[in-house]
């Protein structure tokens, strides 16, 4: 009998297994980083795999000893045909000079992450052709840069600069770069270069003279000078005779250099190009704070938000955005806002609004190591 | 309400079915499967305890799944599909409330197979299996698994003797009533600490889990426990197979997905409904063999 019951269930195991193994056959892991190859051509047969498989595959390249890696999202492909993604890239004196090989459009938008061997102390970047701005440039990373740039036309040659190298009237536009459906009329960029200069006129916020040495009540460390000081909630008058504007933009490119450590189940939800709003004029009125607008625009935009209320910090904590959570693409992982190039060190409902600021809301992998924040916990 | 003959198999076949109901009930979260579950689960306590059973589920259970339902979106706004907006700002998603509603039936499920699993594996049974593997933790197991019925039935005793007396919980000023209450506390807990003392002691002068120990035992393996085993083996490796190929997956967060039912996956619901559903089988099967037995005399 025992016999009878042991040669039945391993039968069954047999069959099992075979059912299991049957599913993989493909040649090539799209779940591994794919190497370029010499000539750097990726047939049309791996991108229809890409395509067919709904998968994100990554491939990787060198140039002198610069690394670069493109990212491929199955969902963008349309119609493929062979391409060639190898780069040429040279340091320049300013920034970083790129030559493509490939001369015509991809025809689908691809993310391009050059990895710099140095960290690049700048808040953002564009690629300019000649004069003209043709890609706008995301820099994460911890230790070294990654300058992540959503690539769709292809411009023979670009040389990568810092935003405060060259002047606003030139910037891209961002509908054009970030291949964008929406809000085409409203987006506005990078006009920043000269935010870190001067206290506006209609400004009655305190600003920090940089003396204080210990905590306030909110555990907020000592505020830098020169920053604004936190205004708490419960203080902040909001007078909706005065309106202004600010420009907000949500973005995740971190995850796309980190997709390994993402939550499977999210991945979906990440866009190719790592923008989840682009830089959006925002009307707001006075003494409201960047939680009260983030909270309207992702209402206004349709764009899901999670916050929860902190009594420690008397401030909203933002737990996710777009379904991206805190803690989804590994332990240090989390969304933070910054301002004007700054990432203040209190929360966003203590953050009072003036006009003209620039708010960045960006997705974190590394405690904000990454994004470009600067000192430590 | 039929005679339950399941619970007259092998312990090791009644601890084996459980193992497996209750752990596919906890680890599989499609609607389907849940859905099965649910409905053996029902039919098998209602089979056992009868009328009490339907009376829980609908004062408890229904209750319990619509309340989840609601709480859970109050504290989880995880999902793409926002309905609306509370008052603070976060949204209202669609896949929280389904979530909230798949969290409740696997509560209700739950409860009912543990319900049936304390009237099938009755202590003698569970001390039968594991007390020779695990003296001491099936002890423990088989001691905290009586407490609460033993407690309250020491409960009633001591209340009414304390009534005779006079010290009555229903009578008196508020102070003299909580003070009756508090005393007839305090020597349950005195009651409590002494009878586990009292059986642990009384266990080991009988040389429980010494090696070399026999333990009386009615229960014998026979034909019927083997084909039993093998039926429930089947199920299980099957089903484990089911659930390592995804046959059962779904997903709530951050939109709802889910494995196509197709004529590769239907086989796994299949045989899950048919793993639930064996006792009840089992007990009508033994019923109608009993009526044709009782007709021909």
């Amino acid at each position: 009998m025992m016999k009878r019951i042991i040669s039945l269930f391993l039968t069954l195991i047999l069959l099992l297994s075979f059912t299991a193994c049957s599913g993989n056959f493909a040649q090539v892991d799209l779940k591994e980083p794919i190497v370029l190859s010499e000539d750097g051509i990726v047939e049309k047969n791996v991108l229809d795999k890409i395509k067919n498989e709904n998968a994100i595959a990554t491939f990787t390249g060198k140039s002198g000893d610069i690394k670069y890696e493109w990212t491929i999202f199955g969902s963008d492909l349309a119609d493929t045909r062979d391409v060639n993604l190898s780069l040429v890239l040279e340091e320049t004196e300013k920034g970083i000079k790129v030559k493509f090989s490939e001369t015509e459009d991809l025809g689908f938008p691809a993310l391009l992450s050059i990895h710099l061997n140095e960290r690049w102390k700048v808040d953002g970047a564009t690629a300019f052709d000649g004069d003209t701005a043709v890609y706008s440039v995301s820099i994460t990373g911890s230790k070294t840069s990654i300058l992540n740039i959503s690539v769709n036309k292809i411009v023979a040659e670009c040389e990568i600069l810092p935003d405060n190298e060259k002047a606003p009237e030139s910037t891209p536009s961002t509908e054009s770069s970030l291949n964008d459906k929406d809000d085409k009329n409203d987006t506005e960029t990078n006009k920043t270069d000269d935010y870190l200069s001067d206290v506006k006129d209609n400004d009655d916020r305190v600003y920090s003279d940089g003396n204080a040495t210990d905590q306030d009540k909110y555990k907020t460390d000592p505020v830098p000078e020169g920053k604004p000081m936190p205004v708490e909630p419960e203080d902040q008058e909001i007078d909706k005779k005065k309106s202004y504007t600010c420009t907000f933009s949500i973005e995740c490119s971190t995850i796309l250099n980190n997709l390994a450590d993402l939550d499977p189940d999210k991945r979906e939800l990440v866009p190719s190009n790592g923008v989840i709003l682009a830089p959006t004029k925002v009307t707001f009125y006075e003494g409201e704070s960047v939680f009260d607008v983030l909270q309207r625009v992702c209402k206004e935009k349709g764009i899901h938000l999670e916050s929860s209320w902190t009594p420690i910090y008397n401030s909203a904590y933002i737990e996710g955005i777009h379904n991206l959570y805190e803690f989804d693409c590994g332990e240090l992982s989390g969304w933070m806002y910054r301002v004007n190039g700054w990432y203040p060190n209190y929360g966003c409902s203590r953050y009072q609004l003036a006009d003209g600021e620039v708010v960045e809301w960006r997705y974190t992998c590394d405690l904000g190591n990454d994004v470009g924040r600067e000192g430590t916990w | 309400m039929i005679r339950d003959s399941f619970s007259e198999y092998h312990p090791f076949n009644n601890f084996l079915y459980f193992a497996l109901v209750i752990g596919f009930s906890l680890a599989l979260n499609h609607p389907l499967a849940q859905g099965i579950a649910l409905v053996c689960a029902c039919t098998y306590a209602i089979s056992i305890d009868g009328k009490k059973s339907v009376l829980f589920l609908l004062k408890y259970c229904l209750p319990m799944v619509i309340l989840t339902a609601f709480i859970n979106p109050a504290f989880n706004h995880e999902g793409t599909t926002i309905l609306l907006y509370f008052s603070n700002g976060n949204p209202l998603t669609l896949e929280s409330i389904l979530y909230g509603f798949s969290a409740g039936v696997m509560l209700v499920t739950l409860l009912l197979w543990f319900s049936s699993f304390n009237r099938v594996m009755t202590s003698d049974k569970f001390i039968y299996l594991f007390g020779k593997v695990i003296p001491a933790l099936s002890l423990v197991l088989s001691m905290s698994l009586r407490f609460v019925p033993k407690f309250k039935a020491q409960m009633s005793t001591v209340t009414e003797a304390q009534r005779s007396i006079g010290r009555d919980v229903s009578n008196g000023s508020l102070w003299q009533r909580t003070k009756t209450a508090i005393l007839i506390f305090s020597i349950m807990i005195t009651w409590a600490l002494e009878n586990a003392i009292e059986t642990a002691d009384s266990m080991k002068s009988r040389g429980y889990g010494q090696k070399g120990r026999t333990a009386f035992s009615i229960y014998r393996f026979d034909e019927r426990d083997q084909y039993t085993l093998i039926w429930l083996g089947f199920c299980g490796l099957f089903l484990l197979s089911g659930t390592l190929l995804s046959a059962f997956g779904f997903r709530y967060f951050p939109n709802v997905r889910y494995a196509a039912l197709d004529m590769t996956t239907i086989p796994f619901y299949c045989v899950y409904f048919a793993l639930c559903i064996t006792p009840v089988v089992l007990n009508i099967k033994e019923e109608r063999k009993w009526k044709t037995l009782v007709s021909k005399m």
